[in-house]
Parts: C-alpha cells; structure tokens; sequence
C-alpha cells in the first residue's frame, strides 16, 4: 500500500539513521511494505531490508486506549474516532543491504548512512530483480543481530523469488549462498531453508 | 527531603475528618434540590431585580424553568466539532530576552459518512512591544505589560480568534464550535478603579477588540438562511469539574424567608452564618445540585450570567450557560445569547458536547485533542529557553540568568 497519488512508490521518509539501519516513518498508516521487502532511500541510493514493522501512538507520552467496546467492528472504531489515524504513525525499520556506487550497486555498507528525511521507496519488481543478480547482502542479513532474523530471511528470499520469471532456480541459488554463510549451524540454516520453500 | 510528607498525611486527614461531608450536608442538600424543583424563574428573577445591589452573593438568571430537565437529542448524521485550546509560556525575567510565546492548537473532527480530522497548531514568540504590552492609544506613555493575568487573557483571545478563523476557513456540515473554560473575562469586570483591575482601552482591546470580535466572526460564519437550508453552527466553551454556584445562589432566594426576600446587606449582616434558611445553600456548587437532578445525557435549564461584565459589555454575546451529565461528571457549558436563544442551535451544542464528551471517555475529545496540540510541556518550557539562550549566543550577545535561578538549577550543600 502506497500513499495516494506519491510517485515511485514512495512510502515514507527516514526519521532516524545509522550505518547498518534506519527507520522510517510511513506517510500512510499501515502503509508499510511487507516484512523482507526491498526498500531503496535517497540519491545516491542506499538499499535496505525490511526486519521491523510497528504502529503506535505518534505521541510517545499518549498511550493508545481501547476504544470499540461498544463498536460493531473494527472500521466503526476508526470512523467513529477520526483523530486515531492522525495520532498513530506506522514505522519501519531496514537493515542496510547495499548502495549505488557511481551507478554499480554494491552489497555493502556505504560511507555515510541516509540522511534524515531522505525519501523511502518501495522497490519494484525489476529493481529486486536487478539488486537480488548478486546474493552478497544475505551475509549482512545472516550476521544482522536483530529479532527474528532468519524469518526476515526467508520472507526477503520468497518476495524475490516471487517477481522473477525463474523462482525456482533463484530459490536455489539462494539456498546455495545461505548455505555458505551458515555451514557451521546446520540448525539455523535448515529452518531458513524451510521458511523458503 | 523537603516535603514532611508523614506530618502533612495526618494534617490531610485531621481535615477531612472535620469537613461537612456527612448526614448534615445530605439534608441541606435536599433542601436545595427542593427549593430547585419548586422554583419559579419570573419569581426569582424578580426577587434578585428587587434585591439589586444588597445580594452578598451573585445569582444566574433563570431563562428556562430552573428545575426543567432536557434529554439530548440524537447527533446529526452528518457533524463536525471545531476545538480550539492555547498554551503559553509567560515572559521570565530570568530569561536575557523579553518574550513569550503563545502556542494555539485545535483540531476539526469530521463524523458521518465521510469521517475525517484535521489537527493544528501554531506558535507565535511575542517579542516585539508591539506584542508585549497593550498600547492606550490616547496617551504614549500609558500602556499595559502583557505578562501574568494579562497574558492569560490575550491567550483566550487568541483562542477564539483562532476558533474563527477555523469557522471561516468552511463549515459543511453542522458544528460545534468549542472552546475550553470561561467565556467570561471576570478580570476585565468589577467596580473598582477606574471600572476593574485594568483600564478601559484594556478593557477595549481585549473584550471589544478582542473575545466579542472574534465572537461576531462566528456568528457571521453562520449564513442568515432560512432555517431548514442553513449550515447550522453553535459556539460554546465546556468547563470541566465547574466551581460556580450561581444557580445555587439563585436558589437562596427561593430559600430566604426574609422580608424583604434578599436584602442580605441589610438583614444579615448581624447574622452569624447558619441561622439563617439560605445556609442550607452554604458552600453547594452547581455541579453537586445538577449531579443529583440530571441523568446521563440531560441537560439543565438554561441560566444567564448576571457577571457585571457579561451583563454590560457583551451585548448579543450575553454569556448563557446549562450544566450537563456527560456520564462522567457535571460539565458546565457556556454559550452566547445568540446560541441559546435559537432552539436549534442549543439543543445542536447539547447533542454535541454530550456525543463528544462520550467518544472521549467523559471529556469532549476534540478539546483532548485541542488540548495536546496546544500544550506546552515542561520538557518544551527547558527547551524553548535553551533555545533563546543559544540564539543569543550564537550572535556573541550576553546572556544571564539570576543567581536565585542559578542556585535552583544546582543547589549545593
């Protein structure tokens, strides 16, 4: 889901940044790209995946309360109370998998992480094909210390395989890069491969 | 530690074990509710009219029957609440730069078949003398610092001309337009010299100029149509846990059996407190008398304010309230004349503040609302003086702070 009338699937903007992540802030409420997408920031682009999505209260110091105990269902909670859109805010956080370099990508940390308010673009179909040519970025991913990783993993694995013409040979040879990177535990790697399939 | 909290724990309860909360202040109270049920509003009105100016107290007048009780009626389909609330930040003398900043917020919430909200806020630094101190314009060398009380009424000025501008800026649906306490400026009224605590081009600036101007903007946001085809909009300010009394003290009047009723100055003066029928009335606001008489939703009778400066300077805008059960508490909601006369009108404000004050748990959620977009923390107040300081700094101007302040913010054993 992208904001209405935005151009290039432009999703949101980053409100905080550092060198291996940053998050962003979602123009739409729920307008977060699924867990594992591709999202590409700024100029010279920098790439990144999606491991974290939340929503919550805009206002740090305002707790969200229930609402719909006497509403019929969900939707009538948000019609009947239109200042909650306003006041929750959908964030996104990214793993930084690679930038542009002089019009190459290279699936490494670039020198400077985005800058505050740079934009947020969903990548489309033919941009994850072109990043996803080289499989680098799943060591960045693999060594990532966040939460639930490996599902952030597959979940990126089966996104990509999913808009190319030859999924199943690029399953494979995903499959054949994550096993590189995590032949010493068999354990974590089979369940990657389990979460691909 | 500071505070003896222990000492002032049994103090709290030495007090209320002493307070008149009990088996007395129930029958007294019973005879206020009676004597608000059995109340004439042409009887009382006369009485207070006869009893001018020897009242030791200040009663509403009753334009509905005072007893009457209205249920509300349901919400149009289709409606929108306009809130507006402020905050500010006074000028500090222990600030190097002479300012201070009013911040007003509010929002527009859209209900029906095509929800929608809209939420705002604006800071304005007030810097220059312009902003500063208001102006007597017959005389250069009079004029008036905005700062303390005074800066707390620019601020309600500000708020109701922000509210008009939101009315003006397009009204589609029905609207309440609210603001948040009094639409009484009880500063600018009183005898005293020469009329009041401030002078008259105070006075002038902030009633006249000010809170009726912005008032006069509202009502003409609402187009003379015929009735049926016009945007119907209603203004009101809703105070929560109100403190008044002036039913109640309208009600001494039905209480006393003085002859000639209410001549308080020249009765009871010898008097000692409690021998006399009205003190059933003693310390009984409004808000306990309406508590006992409304359910849920209803509202009270409508009653003017007989406040001298509400009376005489505020025209069309006479201030009229009722008092309402929001299901929470006993809210109290203002509104002008020109609101309270027009039967659709009020019962609009009515149905309103009862539905909004609903969605919001008890308090109408667009003056939540209003209320956090306007709110300046104790984190900002730091900030924004952080801020000057280093604006000051910046272009290498002194800036200092008193050593009072200064040992505040480091006390040293």
């Amino acid at each position: 889901m992208t904001l209405d009338g935005a151009p290039d699937n432009r999703i949101g903007e980053v409100v905080e940044a550092g060198s291996t992540g940053f998050t962003a802030e979602c123009y739409a409420l729920y307008g977060a790209p699924p867990l594992g997408s591709l999202v590409r920031v700024g100029d010279p682009a920098i790439y990144g995946v999606v491991y974290s999505v939340t929503t919550a209260a805009l206002d740090p110091g305002r707790r969200v309360a229930a609402r719909g105990a006497d509403e019929p269902d969900e939707a009538s909670v948000y019609r009947n109370n239109p200042q909650i859109a306003r006041l929750l805010a959908t964030h996104l956080q990214a793993l930084v998998v690679g930038h542009d370099r002089l019009g190459t990508v290279v699936q490494r940390l670039p020198a400077a992480p985005p800058r505050i308010h740079a934009f947020v673009y969903c990548c489309d179909a033919g941009e994850v094909a072109a990043f996803t040519e080289q499989l680098d970025y799943l060591r960045l991913l693999t060594t990532a210390s966040v939460p639930a990783i490996d599902e952030v993993i597959a979940a990126n694995v089966r996104l990509a395989a999913e808009g190319r013409p030859d999924a199943g040979a690029f399953r494979q040879r995903a499959a054949n890069a994550l096993a590189t990177e995590l032949a010493s535990d068999v354990t974590r790697l089979n369940a990657i491969l389990r979460g691909i399939a | 530690m500071a505070l003896d909290l222990y000492r002032t724990a049994a103090q709290i309860d030495a007090a209320v074990a002493r307070a008149d909360l009990g088996a007395a202040r129930e029958r007294r109270m019973d005879a206020v509710i009676a004597a608000l049920r059995d109340a004439d509003a042409s009887t009382l009105n006369a009485r207070v009219e006869a009893a001018q100016g020897l009242l030791a107290f200040l009663p509403a007048e009753a334009v509905e029957p005072p007893g009457a009780v209205f249920p509300p009626t349901p919400p149009p389909a289709d409606f929108s609440v306009v809130a507006v609330d402020g905050s500010h930040i006074d000028v500090n003398r222990h600030l190097p730069l002479r300012c201070a900043l009013v911040n007003i917020g509010g929002c527009r919430l859209t209900y029906g078949s095509a929800p929608d909200a809209e939420l705002f806020s604006r800071p304005a630094l007030r810097t220059t003398d312009a902003d500063l101190y208001l102006q007597d314009p017959a005389s250069p060398s009079a004029r008036q610092a905005v700062e303390g009380a005074l800066m707390g009424l620019v601020r309600t000025v500000e708020e109701a001309s922000a509210l008009a501008d939101a009315v003006e800026a397009g009204v589609s649906t029905p609207t309440l337009a609210l603001l948040d306490g009094t639409l009484v400026l009880w500063e600018l009224g009183g005898e005293l010299p020469p009329r009041g605590r401030f002078p008259e081009y105070v006075r002038q600036q902030l009633l006249h100029d000010g809170l009726l101007a912005a008032l006069d903007r509202i009502r003409a946001a609402v187009r003379p149509e015929p009735v049926e085809g016009r945007r119907l909009m209603a203004v009101a300010s809703y105070i929560s846990l109100p403190n008044s009394a002036e039913v109640v003290n309208l009600l001494r009047l039905a209480l006393c059996d003085l002859d000639p009723v209410g001549h308080c100055q020249v009765h009871c003066r010898a008097l000692a407190p409690g021998g006399r029928r009205c003190d059933a009335a003693h310390d009984v606001t409004d808000r306990e008398l309406f508590a006992r008489t409304l359910a849920p939703g209803e509202r009270s009778a409508v009653f003017a304010s007989r406040s001298p400066v509400a009376r005489d300077a505020y025209g069309p805008h006479r201030v009229h309230f009722f008092y309402v059960n929001v299901g929470e508490e006993i809210g109290r909601v203002e509104l002008p004349a020109w609101v309270a006369d027009d039967p659709a009108l009020l019962s609009l404000a009515h149905a309103l503040v009862v539905d909004n004050a609903r969605r919001g748990a008890g308090y109408p959620v667009a003056l939540q609302e209003a209320h956090e977009q306007a709110v300046v923390t104790g984190a900002d107040r730091e900030a924004f003086k952080n801020m000057v300081e280093r604006a000051l700094e910046g272009r290498g101007l002194p800036v200092y702070t008193s050593q009072k302040q200064r040992s505040k913010r480091r006390p040293w054993v």
